[in-house]
């Protein structure tokens, strides 16, 4: 279902450089609205490095980013959220010592004008934002299946849930393009079928572009429509998870030059054949 | 009907809080009086910082500069408006209009004087931030006693002794129906995230920079409303009330009641007041088991007496009687 | 011109005075990252038992080289072990804990060593005590008749200023056509600078530095690569507070007058110097030290002198706000 028209999230030669080391070079990305791309790569390949250029948590060194036509390098990570990029983190980044429903009901308040005055007046309106809040933040505890756990606090959730709640959080913030940072990272295969499955759901449901970083490369060519290969923050491959499986430079890169590695080639140094 | 119930609800506190002060002040000694209002600016100081440190997880350790330009600033209206006389309006009355104008100039000034350290300093993350304000509190406090209106050195002596049980009461309930309030509402919300982790908080649409600001200049304008009520009971205002120690004072209240915790802040307000007013007849040796204390305290204790939990969470008897998730 | 090189020279002076305060700051912060504030009060006690040492050996009336070095070797002993010991029962058992506990921990000891140097002496609360005490019958425990025998007799030395016996003679130049120097000027320059050097090399040039820098990259990690932890940070306060005491020895030589809260302000001052240079750094801390010192003197000198205490932070929060890794200083990027 790749969609046409304008793309919800676009980079053009976005490169990241971090004193004289190069994360990122030459990133391009188009991203239509319903559509699942699975970012994948080795490590240090640089994938966290494009998510955090696209989400603002860098300024990009070189190139743009446009979230539905608007350039947003060099705004703050809250103003791309509102404009409709929301993220997970690779190492789970909830608010640990809140419970489940409030981590939600603080992204549901992406957006929201209103300062501490109606607060402390306890309006009306505060009344109903409080109560539009609350809702929606139920709907999304329960989209994620989570809603038995709402009044848990996020620490105390096991780790399977904590990424399901980390992704009901980036759902509240009303996201048109949702980025997942290793989802699947830690759970075991049948876990991480159903997680795909559920993240294809939420796509679908709410119409969202989704990029998902995966280590586990035939996990995502199953969900994704497109695939994007980054090896050393080159894009090696780009396109759909059939061509991107055969292709000699990802399968290098992925997988070594075919030979049976025990290490990876970089820290090996020598004397292992 | 319905409009009127939710206008009752939000003054409530006020209405039930006014006739109770009004009652307690005629019962009270000068004496007893004298320490209840000491309390009251002191709970009034832990609530406000408490909404930096303990919400937000901004460490900040310059709150008497703000006191200091509430009192100041409030001190220059009551002395400067005290021969107005308002026609056909009985003196007394119009001295209390007047002081209820210089706490509210006060607190104006106060928050100002917020914002002006708030937005640079704010981008400043931990001990950084302790320190920049500090130096804050310190700057201000030199240029109070460079400048001649102030009184320099020495103050502004003879200031009207406005304030009473009921200022001091009402105040304190002002306070903390703020901070309750906050804490509840969404906006509250997103400070406690930026405590939890600033960078995701960052990216669930939370303008940190924002809302610590707002928290910032908040803290600061009831530090300034604290300041004005104090100086308007001793009837005098000298820089060298508005101290660093002055400052550490407000935050071992803070850290001992609980960093987070209202219920916790005003306990610890109050303990520390007595305990502090008590050890004035061994006056050499208050700052020595006051700083023994914090140490002793922090070793053993080192969240605070109630962690960021309210009181009803930590004394299990009054939970169960309690409906849970209400509000007072 | 003439005025200006005064000032120039007067402002390195106190710039010395901070440096060697800042260097002992910088190295505990680059360990621990922990705002030592009871370091300025580190520096406070040893200004006095050096001044305690000095009256024992009457070094008012007949000054020499031996009895300077042992006012010297007492006091950095003292401060020493003050250091240690702060580390050992303050710090240490919250090390695990929230950074803010320590904070909080390290501002009650500083205030504590205030407050405390400010008390009457021992030997004036042992008669109030037995005063008291024998109003109930009791008597003063052998303890603390002992303790305060043991004890220099004014100590503790209360709120009033005492004048410290300069521990080598001062001598002052004329350079310049009428600028004033003097020797304790100069000593105190150079040995700060040594003292940078000499740091500067244990931090990168010995195991033990080595074993430092592993400890201020993380504490954890350094331990179960067999590092001692403990010891290479008990063995950083001490040697930060020796520095402390070798300050204040110094300072006390050109301004004499001591008191319990002399540490205050040269503390946050130094720790401002630190962070200016770029905290952990330790040329850092000598031209963060030096700077500060050359711009308070200035702005007394050519504006209102009661601006001084107020230029320092003024400086801070432009460097932190314009660049807040400091002069020398590494940016460090968050790591999401």
């Amino acid at each position: 279902m790749s969609g046409t028209g304008q793309p919800v999230l676009e980079a053009r030669g976005v490169v990241m450089r971090f004193g004289g080391l190069t994360a990122l070079s030459g990133f391009d990305l188009t991203l239509h609205s319903g559509e699942l791309v699975g970012l994948i790569g080795p490590n240090g390949a640089g994938k966290t490095t494009a998510f955090n250029a696209l989400t603002g948590v860098y300024a990009p060194t070189e190139g743009d980013v446009e979230v539905a036509g608007r350039r947003v390098n060099g705004m703050r990570p809250h103003q791309i959220c509102e404009l409709g990029v929301a993220r997970t983190f690779q190492n789970v980044r909830l608010f640990k010592e809140l419970s489940a429903f409030d981590n939600v009901r603080i992204a549901c308040h992406a957006g929201s004008r209103s300062g501490f005055t109606s607060a402390w007046m306890l309006t009306p309106t505060h009344d109903a934002e409080e109560r539009r809040i609350a809702a929606r933040a139920e709907e999304f505890l329960s989209v994620m299946e989570l809603s038995p756990r709402r009044d848990e606090l996020a620490r105390n959730l096991p780790y399977g849930e904590q990424r399901r709640l980390e992704i009901a959080r980036a759902l509240a913030t009303g996201p048109k393009v949702l980025c997942l940072d290793e989802p699947a990272a830690g759970m075991n295969a049948s876990e991480k079928v159903a997680l795909l499955e559920l993240i294809r759901r939420v796509r679908d449901q709410f119409q969202l572009a989704i990029l998902v970083i995966e280590h586990d490369m035939r996990l995502v060519m199953g969900v994704s429509e497109r695939m994007l290969v980054l090896d050393h923050g080159v894009t090696i491959a780009q396109g759909a998870p059939e061509a991107v499986r055969q292709d000699p430079k990802v399968i290098e890169a992925y997988l070594g030059d075919g030979k049976l590695r025990l290490r990876p080639p970089r820290e090996a140094g020598t004397g292992v054949p | 009907m319905e409009r009127a119930r939710l206008v009752l609800r939000s003054v409530a506190p006020f209405l039930v809080a006014l006739p109770v002060l009004w009652f307690v002040q005629g019962s009270l000694a000068s004496y007893t009086s004298f320490v209840a209002i000491n309390i009251a600016v002191n709970v009034i100081l832990a609530v406000s910082l408490n909404v930096v440190n303990g919400f937000t997880g901004q460490f900040s350790i310059g709150h008497a500069a703000f006191m200091a330009v509430g009192a100041y600033t409030a001190a220059l209206v009551t002395t400067g408006l005290e021969s107005l006389a308002i026609p056909g309006v009985p003196a007394a009355v119009s001295g209390q209009a007047v002081f209820l104008v210089a706490l509210a100039v006060g607190m104006l000034a106060a928050s100002v004087a917020g914002l002006v350290v708030g937005i640079p300093t704010l981008r400043l993350r931990g001990d950084y931030l302790a320190i920049v304000t500090l130096g804050f509190g310190e700057i201000i406090r030199v240029i109070i006693e460079n400048t001649r209106v102030l009184g320099q050195a020495t103050g502004i002596s003879g200031l009207p002794a406005c304030t009473n049980v009921v200022w001091a009461g009402m105040g304190v309930v002002l306070t903390v129906v703020m901070a309750r309030r906050l804490l509840q509402s969404t906006q509250g919300r997103a400070l406690l995230a930026i405590r939890e982790d600033e960078v995701a908080a960052e990216a669930m649409g939370v303008d940190t920079v924002g809302w610590k600001v707002r928290a910032f200049v908040i803290s600061a304008a009831f530090a300034g409303l604290a300041g004005a009520l104090l100086v308007h009971k001793i009837q005098l205002v000298t820089p060298r009330m508005f101290t660093f120690v002055k400052s550490m004072e407000v935050v071992v209240m803070v850290v001992l009641g609980g960093m987070g915790s209202i219920t916790g802040s005003i306990v610890a307000a109050a303990v520390l007041t007595i305990a502090l007013e008590t050890l004035q007849a061994a006056d050499q040796y208050r700052m020595v088991i006051f700083s023994m204390l914090l140490i002793v305290l922090m070793l053993t204790r080192p969240s605070g007496l109630f962690g960021t939990r309210e009181i009803w969470d930590v004394l299990p008897r009054w939970r169960r009687r309690r409906a849970p998730g209400e509000a007072p | 011109m003439t005025e200006f090189l005064q000032h120039v020279v007067n402002g390195v002076s106190l710039g010395t005075i901070y440096a060697l305060i800042a260097l002992g700051y910088t190295m505990v912060y680059g360990v621990l990252k922990l705002i030592n504030f009871a370091h300025g009060d580190v520096y406070m006690v040893a200004a006095f038992s050096g001044f305690y040492i000095a009256t024992g050996l009457g070094v008012r009336d007949d000054p020499t080289v031996g009895k300077a070095v042992a006012v010297f070797l007492g006091s950095m002993v003292v401060a020493g072990a003050l250091g240690w010991a702060i580390e050992r029962f303050a710090y240490r058992p919250l090390r695990n804990r929230p950074r803010l506990a320590t904070l909080i921990t390290a501002i009650g000891v500083s205030f504590l060593l205030e407050y405390g140097f400010q008390l009457p002496s021992l030997q004036a609360q042992g008669r109030s005590l037995e005063e008291v005490l024998r109003g109930w019958g009791w008597t003063v425990p052998g303890w603390f008749d002992a303790l305060v025998t043991a004890l220099p007799s004014t100590f503790p030395p209360g709120p009033t200023p005492r004048f410290f016996p300069e521990p080598f003679t001062r001598v002052d130049w004329t350079v310049l056509g009428g600028v004033h120097i003097s020797n304790y000027d100069v000593v105190s320059f150079l040995v700060a600078f040594a003292f940078m050097l000499g740091l500067q090399w244990i931090v990168y040039r010995t195991r033990f530095g080595m074993a430092m820098r592993a400890v201020s990259f993380d504490p954890r990690v350094a331990g179960l690569m067999g590092i001692p932890v403990n010891r290479v940070i008990s063995t950083t306060f001490v040697l930060g507070s020796v520095l402390a005491a070798v300050a204040a020895l110094l300072v006390a030589g050109s301004r004499p007058r001591i008191d319990p809260i002399m540490g205050l302000m040269p503390g946050l001052k130094a720790f401002v110097a630190a962070v200016f240079g770029g905290i952990g750094n330790v040329p850092g801390a000598m031209l963060g030290g030096l700077v500060l010192g050359l711009a308070e003197e200035m702005v007394a000198g050519y504006t209102v002198s009661s601006f001084r205490d107020g230029i320092a932070f003024a400086i801070l929060i432009l460097v932190l706000l314009v660049r807040p890794e400091g002069l020398l200083g590494r940016v460090t990027v968050e790591k999401v």
